[in-house]
């Protein structure tokens, strides 16, 4: 008779708890779909496997395809974590004897793969240093004096930093910052345009920003990486930020012009949001050591990567800083781990061995021209409807399903209509980053979204327009910027 | 006279009410000194009969001996009737040295565990008038019995096949969860041992979630007594639950429960004799509207208790039980959880009285077998399973 009546945890209330109360028939019904659905899925993956090969179909290639579509079901619909999908993309390749074990699982040490790694490291630590935060207050409070300058100076921040940084990160990290500044302005959540404004800003300039280098997001890499893997070429850190930096402003400027237009501003001053910028930046007091010193890893890699990326490899100099973060102390693995997206690596790594399955067993180019070959004939065509299908399908799943999805079928359409892989690879990897419609294809927009100032569809409907201007744009910037820095279709 | 011993749901009923005397000396002896005796009635009809009581002396019935059988005689008629035997276990102890029977009542297919018996009613001086029940009446004692305890004594109930249904119930406690919060980590502890249905008996909380965590936890079934349906006798006579909880609260908390827990397994209690006959069939009626099962016990006035209101007779409560199992059966309630009670009479036992049947339905008759008591655990898991969203610390399976 130890307890007492008080004296007990249980009194916690789980809030999260529900009661489904519809009918249990139709409960049933709906938990049934699940099990049927990989039911009907696998046995048209084994009907795929067992029917006679297609002419000019290897069995190889054939089963590759069936591996592909089953992935792409899966991926698409997000019934298995993207990254079991990615597991089972390995498991399938060499047990359906699509690519052999060794080669399989070598793929897996691919450079992107480790380029991610040592991205998502550096940003842990420049994330667990506070620099990043310091950072962002230190601008917003500098430059955005009136409305429209706090403005832009939260669009551009957000662009900025997701130079270097993913924008994911960058979101999350201006989230809390931005909801303080629409609080201390006395912004309604829902009504105010200016709420709205500054987290679309956020947003969408997380999103733009994120295409502008390869640090955007793990897409860009990982499709360099596919490209490397099937064709042997290269695309430089440089080379790639010079290609879009023509998008990447346009697309901000237009992002502004198209969300004042949508949105008025409605308020006249914000100095009260400097009071709690001011609040926030003492509170962080004088810059420390671990920031200092981790801000200049961190530049000492971006100059790396563009001087020496070439040379020595993208992910040697990425792991060398991570190398050196942990030699001198600056961080310790227990602080960064929780920024390193496991779940992500594996994904990557089951994408790279689907491509590598897909090019190798010849089923990349049988696919393009049975399914695509006649639609885009040329050139020009092929790039817009790559970039086309990349932007839609960002919208409704994740981007590096996308890269995953479309990247090695269009670099297998390469040969057959004379096109410059690196062209297609950009032509899928960057329209994969700029989602600007919902949430379920862009965390930046979900985490924008969950502050309640926006709603899915104000996204939706200004998302649209930016949807429209970016293909646009980008297929302009293709058509008349590559040429003149050295690129072109062919 | 009246003769109710055709019937064995009028005889219950009679028989709850006037008592029985004891004069065989080994009647007596098997009552044990207990305030009340378990008989089996025809029709595997569970009776526990008061026989220590005052009002007990001017009973009609006794109970006679012929070699190894029973019967219960009003001096005109006799029924055969089985003596059931007291559980073995009240007379073992826990572990930590508790009589089992100090714990757990055994009440035909019900076992009622009362983990504090403490009621802070009692406090404040605004406990319901008529309780004499397992509460401490003083209201001071910390008493509260360990979970190994209880799962001692589920154990011995289980072993002994004295019950299928493990009925916990909690007196008055502060907080808005109406004491369930107290009770969860018995629910799961036993939920999480053993294969049994397990019913609550709590106070209405203020917020439905805790009815959404009730079931999620594990309770099978759930009873929110409001005994008095008359809103002003309920506040004259219920004091504590009027104003701490609110009759308002309780209806309420009845018809969401009534949307959460299987059909059949919500109830609540209506006593018959603390307000005319005419209010508690509206209660039954409002209940059994909103889905849920009235309960209804007998009032007979206690010793010591400062409320005597004269009991009901036989015949004006009958008719009260026949429009029970009317409304019941009108609204399509289950009738396979709240059965086979020996302290109150049930809508199933009412059958008989109405429709001159015999027996239970199929259905009753295969929840009540072996393998039926099994399938009612398995589908009430399967259903808790399928709806309850969300939940991980909930999840009885989980712990």
């Amino acid at each position: 008779m130890t307890q007492t009546l008080r004296n007990t945890d249980a009194g916690v209330l789980c809030v999260s708890l529900q009661i489904d109360t519809r009918p249990i028939w139709l409960i049933l019904a709906i938990k049934c779909l699940r099990p049927v659905f990989f039911l009907v899925l696998a046995s048209l993956f084994l009907y795929f496997i067992w029917m006679p090969a297609p002419v000019g179909l290897s069995i190889e290639g054939q089963r590759a395809i069936a591996v592909f579509l089953l992935c792409l079901v899966l991926w698409v619909s997000n019934a298995i974590p993207l990254a079991i999908t990615g597991i089972l993309a390995i498991v399938l390749v060499p047990v359906l004897g699509i690519l052999p074990n060794k080669v399989t699982y070598s793929l897996f040490g691919n450079e992107a793969v480790f380029f991610i790694l040592g991205a998502f490291i550096l940003a842990g630590a420049v994330m667990h240093s506070g620099i990043s935060n310091r950072l962002a207050l230190y601008i917003l409070d500098r430059f955005g004096g009136s409305p429209r300058g706090l403005l832009i100076t939260v669009f551009l921040l957000a662009a900025a930093l997701s130079f270097i940084m993913s924008e994911h990160a960058v979101a999350a990290m201006l989230f809390p910052i931005v909801i303080e500044i629409s609080k201390s302005l006395g912004l309604k959540p829902g009504k105010s345009n200016y709420g709205k404004l500054l987290f679309f800003s956020m947003a969408w300039g997380c999103i733009i920003g994120g295409v502008a280098t390869f640090l955007g997001g793990a897409r860009v890499p990982l499709a360099v990486g596919i490209l490397k893997e099937t064709t042997g070429s290269q695309i430089g850190f440089l080379d790639y930020s010079i290609a879009v930096f023509p998008l990447v402003v346009i697309l901000l400027f237009a992002g502004y012009m198209l969300l004042t237009r949508i949105f008025p501003i409605d308020i006249t001053g914000v100095e009260e949001a400097h009071g709690v910028l001011k609040k926030r930046l003492k509170a962080l007091g004088k810059l420390s050591f671990s920031e200092y010193s981790v801000g200049a890893v961190l530049a000492i890699t971006v100059f790396a990567w563009i001087v020496l990326g070439e040379k020595f490899g993208l992910a040697a100099i990425a792991l060398a800083s991570v190398v050196a973060l942990f030699v001198f102390r600056m961080v310790r693995w227990k602080d960064i781990e929780e920024y390193v997206n496991w779940g992500i690596i594996l994904m990557y790594g089951g994408a790279i061995v689907l491509g590598s399955a897909l090019d190798k067993s010849g089923a990349a180019k049988w696919l393009v021209g049975m399914a695509i070959g006649d639609w885009a004939s040329e050139p020009w065509a092929a790039f817009a409807l790559f970039s086309f299908l990349s932007i839609l399908l960002t919208a409704a799943m994740s981007n590096a399903a996308v890269i995953a999805v479309l990247l090695p079928v269009s670099i297998g359409m390469a040969q057959t209509l004379s096109i410059d892989p690196v062209m297609l690879t950009y032509a899928i990897a960057v329209p994969a980053g700029l989602d600007f419609m919902f949430p379920m294809g862009t965390p930046a927009i979900a985490i924008a979204a969950s502050s309640n100032y926006i709603t899915v569809k104000e996204s939706a409907k200004g998302g649209f327009v930016m949807f429209v201007a970016a293909w646009v744009v980008f297929n302009l910037v293709a058509a008349f910027w590559w040429p003149l820095i050295g690129m072109g279709y062919r | 006279m009246h003769n109710y011993l055709d019937n064995p749901a009028s005889l219950k009923i009679d028989l709850m009410l006037r008592g029985i005397r004891m004069e065989d000396p080994v009647v007596k002896a098997w009552a044990c000194g207990c305030s009340g005796i378990d008989m089996l009635l025809p029709q595997d009809t569970l009776v526990n009969i008061p026989c220590m009581e005052e009002f007990t002396r001017n009973s009609p019935y006794t109970v006679k001996r012929a070699g190894e059988r029973y019967f219960i005689t009003d001096g005109r008629a006799e029924v055969e009737v089985k003596l059931v035997e007291r559980p073995a276990f009240y007379s073992r102890k826990t572990t930590s040295g508790v009589q089992f029977s100090e714990i757990a009542s055994v009440h035909g297919s019900y076992t009622v565990i009362t983990p504090s018996p403490r009621c802070d009613f009692f406090n404040r001086s605004i406990e319901c008038r008529y309780c004499a029940g397992n509460f401490d009446v003083k209201g001071s004692s910390d008493v509260v019995y360990t979970i190994e305890d209880i799962l001692e004594t589920v154990e011995a109930v289980l072993k002994e096949k004295a019950s299928e249904v493990i009925y916990l119930s909690i007196g008055f406690s502060q907080g808005d969860d109406g004491g369930i919060a107290f009770l969860k980590p018995y629910i799961q502890a036993i939920k999480k041992s053993f294969n049994c249905l397990v019913a609550v008996e709590a106070l209405p909380p203020r917020d439905n979630r805790w009815i959404d965590e009730t079931y999620a936890m594990g309770a099978d079934s759930v009873l929110y007594n409001l005994e008095i349906f008359d809103k002003e006798l309920f506040e004259l006579i219920c004091p504590g639950r009027a104003s701490l909880v609110g009759r308002k609260r309780y209806l309420e908390s009845l018809k969401y429960a009534a949307k959460v827990f299987p059909n059949g397994t919500v109830a609540s209690h209506l006593i018959v004799g603390l307000e005319p006959p005419g209010s508690t069939c509206m209660g039954i009626d409002c209940f059994t509207d909103m889905g849920v099962v009235p309960i209804l016990p007998i009032y007979r006035p206690s010793a010591g208790k400062a409320l005597r209101i004269e009991p009901l007779t036989t015949e004006i409560i009958l008719p009260v039980y026949k429009h029970l199992y009317n409304a019941v059966k009108k609204n399509g309630i289950n009738l396979s959880w709240v059965r086979d009670i020996s302290m109150v009479t049930t809508p199933a036992e009412i059958r008989g009285l109405v429709d001159g049947g015999k027996g239970g339905t199929l259905m009753e008759s295969f929840y009540k077998s072996r393998i039926g008591l099994k399938a009612a655990w398995g589908l009430s898991t399967i259903r808790r399973k399928l709806r309850v969203v969300g939940s991980d610390d909930s999840d009885p399976s989980k712990h």
